[in-house]
């Protein structure tokens, strides 16, 4: 095994400085606050939080409508996979699917409401087409619908990659061993995804549980536990001490997921080889799911579809008069052209430092021998764990009489960390595949370990590396739990601008500026896409 | 002249190798044979200068190694797996070390090594697209225009099927010889380092068990653990072969 050099120690050293200031120590101060009153240390804090009915309330609701949430994104996740992996229906549909199911992914979850309030509102567009409205969208239904839109995207991701690990040979065996559909069905796919479709329903609970966009957009009066802790924080008379205690309420069911996820991880099996088998005949099922994938898709393009819409006419839906005014108007602001550039350099930076740390992290944790490289897997763990807002919240409680407030480097480290995980795991993951003794061989070819890393590591993992800093990118425009707590009027970016118009009511600036996000994301998609793809070309 | 005196290495309390005594000519094949956990892998590693010994001495051409890092020992090593990099040509990573060191070979020297491999067809390929011996030869070459003074290969054929096996024994074989080059090779089929090498070193539990040429080990084992797990390995197979072939042409 390669030796600790001095530069690896130096790298660690670094990340698990970071780490501990910018993860720990904010978790740590968080904590002793929520115990924090004028009377000292004591527990009266959650006291209060137990015997205060509203919070008591928008908790238990919170936990029922994320339940609900998670089963119907879980199945629709499941069937959409299913229908992409395991059926032979046409290819364009397979691939308008996979991409379409990502179109939630580039916008902030706060414009979700607002496209659902168009929609199904009482002048929405899916309204006036059916010529009649659904159901009352201001509470529990529109979250429903916009946690549903929100989780989709990422349990899919996971869902299809899992699946990709079913052998479908044995499909074929089950089937020459006589066994029943619903049997062949369980045995063969059900079962090897098991743990993944658990893991689905951990992670659109999470999700919705603490996610702070779509309630602050179409919450309503259903009140929930995101909703009542930026109250108790940014209200009318904040109470930090209280918010601290409520963040770390809202920390319990995400380490108890984390347990979970643990636990069913055991469930995933990876078959040693995999075939390549064709799929038996069966229009019946080709049919069935092909409707069903389809019409799940175009709710998604039906929902999102007005805010292209909405913009582009005088004042919808009184005035349909086709105008670039509103887009005119938002770039004639300069407060908002800033806001725009903010969000755009807040996003390089994230995913400039962001891949950065996450790659080093994970190079130290799969190819070096340093002792302690367990505490990286644990940081990410944590950060794993920990949702955006507590995460923002104990920012806040920690650096407010800094001079890192109000800067923009509080709001990129506060992204970097909370998206730690995903980027690190892809990296950990494309590291670990590649042959161990490269660095040896490089060394013995006259390399240092930077040179090494710089002419053998990076060029092979540069595909991941793009991965990750698109994933880093879009996540940094999008976010709003995170930061909310963090920005000024100096380093407001668009999502949180967004909160600021939807008080004066200003829709069209909000669908303008969501369009921009949406635009720049896919941009910054499509970018790294076709490195990568050239890439693959290239090799 | 590659020595070593009295090496010995214990992990955690419990010895891996002890009393390793033993000299190795200039352009000698010199196989280490024996069981899996026998050290011989270990032993490998100490003479590259990869994993550091808790006592003995490596003497080469009678300058002491025994501090000196891996780097500036000079030898080299081919991998099990190749460990070539696939982002490179056959190529480019033939040439990979010379980036960092110019004046190492010249043009011509580098176009003889390729010739000799016979890699001329393959230069441009992808790593990918390389057959398992062709991968052989390409880290082969990597490895030989760094011009190593003692080269190391780490079970050189237990990735290679039938034919090119023996294809690149001759090939080993006539690289030692071409270049009067001193190398080691750590084997566990006894079949392998017999018919490979001038002399085989057989580690068993840490310990030399016997140190010869191929004749000495089949004519005169040194112990029984020589008798049972080598010789006896070597006459099952010659009798399954007799076997084969007498039936066939009974």
């Amino acid at each position: 095994m390669l030796k600790v050099k001095l530069e690896i120690r130096a790298i660690y050293t670094i990340i698990v400085c970071l780490f501990a200031i910018f993860l720990i120590l904010p978790l740590v101060v968080l904590f002793i606050r929520s115990f924090e009153t004028s009377q000292g240390f004591t527990i009266s804090n959650y006291l209060s939080i137990l015997t205060n009915n509203d919070l008591m309330v928008s908790i238990w609701n919170s936990i029922k409508i994320s339940s609900l949430t998670a089963v119907i994104t879980t199945i629709l996740a499941f069937l959409l996979s299913y229908t992409i992996n395991f059926t032979r229906v046409t290819r364009p549909l397979k691939g308008a699917i996979q991409i379409g199911i990502l179109i939630p992914m580039l916008l902030p979850t706060i414009t979700y409401g607002f496209a659902i309030m168009y929609s199904f509102g009482n002048q929405g567009l899916l309204t006036k087409l059916f010529g009649r409205s659904f159901f009352e969208i201001y509470g529990f239904n529109g979250l429903l619908i916009g946690y549903c839109l929100y989780t989709l995207p990422p349990a899919f991701l996971l869902i299809n990659n899992s699946f990709k690990y079913i052998d479908k040979k044995f499909i074929i065996v089950s089937k020459l061993m006589g066994d029943r559909t619903l049997r062949s069905f369980m045995n063969t796919i059900i079962r090897p995804l098991w743990g993944t479709l658990g893991g689905a329903f951990v992670l659109s609970f999470i999700l919705s549980f603490t996610d702070f966009g779509i309630p602050a957009s179409i919450g309503g009066s259903y009140s929930v536990v995101a909703t009542q802790l930026y109250q108790v924080m940014l209200g009318s008379i904040p109470d930090f001490n209280n918010g601290a205690a409520i963040a770390v309420f809202m920390l319990i069911p995400a380490v108890f997921a984390v347990f979970l996820l643990q636990y069913l991880e055991k469930f995933n099996f990876h078959y040693d080889k995999l075939s390549e088998v064709e799929l038996l005949q069966n229009r019946a099922r080709d049919v069935v799911l092909g409707i069903l994938s389809s019409s799940v898709l175009l709710s998604i393009f039906a929902i999102f579809a007005i805010m292209f819409v909405a913009p582009l006419v005088n004042s919808y839906p009184y005035d349909l008069t086709f105008t670039f005014k509103h887009f005119t108007d938002v770039f004639q602001s300069s407060d908002l052209v800033n806001v725009y550039k903010n969000s755009v350099i807040v996003a390089l930076l994230t995913a400039l430092f962001g891949t950065l740390t996450a790659f080093c992290a994970a190079l130290l944790n799969v190819r070096t021998p340093i002792k302690g490289k367990e505490a990286l897997d644990i940081f990410s763990m944590i950060t794993n764990t920990v949702p955006g807002m507590v995460l923002g919240i104990s920012y806040l409680l920690l650096f407010n009489n800094s001079s890192l407030k109000g800067t923009f480097a509080i709001i990129v480290l506060c992204t970097i960390i909370h998206y730690f995980t995903t980027p690190y795991l892809m990296a950990k993951n494309s590291l670990s595949k590649m042959n161990l003794s490269w660095e040896m061989t490089g060394e013995l070819l006259g390399d240092s370990w930077f040179k090494t890393i710089r002419r053998v590591v990076i060029p092979n993992s540069f595909s991941t590396v793009l991965e990750m800093f698109s994933y880093y990118f879009m996540n940094a425009m999008v976010t709003i739990s995170g930061i909310i707590f963090l920005v000024t009027a100096t380093t407001s970016v668009v999502a949180s601008k967004i909160k600021e118009l939807q008080h004066f009511a200003k829709f069209n600036k909000v669908f303008v500026l969501s369009i921009l996000i949406f635009f720049t994301n896919l941009f910054v998609k499509l970018l790294c896409d076709y490195f990568q793809k050239r890439r693959l070309k290239h090799n | 002249m590659l020595e070593m005196q009295n090496i010995g290495k214990k992990y955690d309390q419990k010895v891996v190798l002890e009393n390793i005594d033993l000299e190795i000519k200039t352009g000698e094949i010199v196989s280490l044979l024996g069981p899996s956990g026998s050290g011989k892998t270990t032993l490998l590693n100490i003479i590259l200068g990869l994993t550091q010994m808790d006592q003995g001495k490596i003497i080469f051409n009678g300058k002491d190694m025994s501090t000196v890092p891996m780097k500036k020992r000079g030898f080299n090593i081919v991998f099990q797996d190749y460990a070539l990099f696939p982002h490179l040509n056959a190529y480019e990573n033939i040439i990979y070390g010379l980036k960092n060191k110019k004046e190492l070979v010249t043009k011509k020297e580098l176009q003889e090594y390729i010739d000799f491999l016979g890699l001329n067809p393959h230069l441009n390929k992808k790593i990918g697209e390389l057959s398992g011996g062709q991968k052989q030869r390409v880290a082969l070459a990597r490895t030989l225009v760094t011009k190593p003074e003692v080269l190391l290969l780490d079970e050189p054929l237990s990735a290679l099927d039938g034919v090119i096996k023996e294809s690149i024994k001759e090939r080993i074989k006539s690289i030692a010889k071409e270049f009067d080059l001193t190398t080691i090779i750590v084997t566990h089929d006894p079949e392998e380092a017999l018919t490979l090498s001038d002399k085989i070193l057989i580690i068993n539990q840490g310990n030399i068990s016997q140190f010869g040429t191929p004749f000495e080990i089949i004519n005169r084992p040194s112990n029984e653990f020589v008798k049972n797990f080598i010789l006896k390995q070597l006459e099952i197979k010659r009798q399954n072969i007799y076997n084969l072939f007498s039936e066939k042409y009974a």
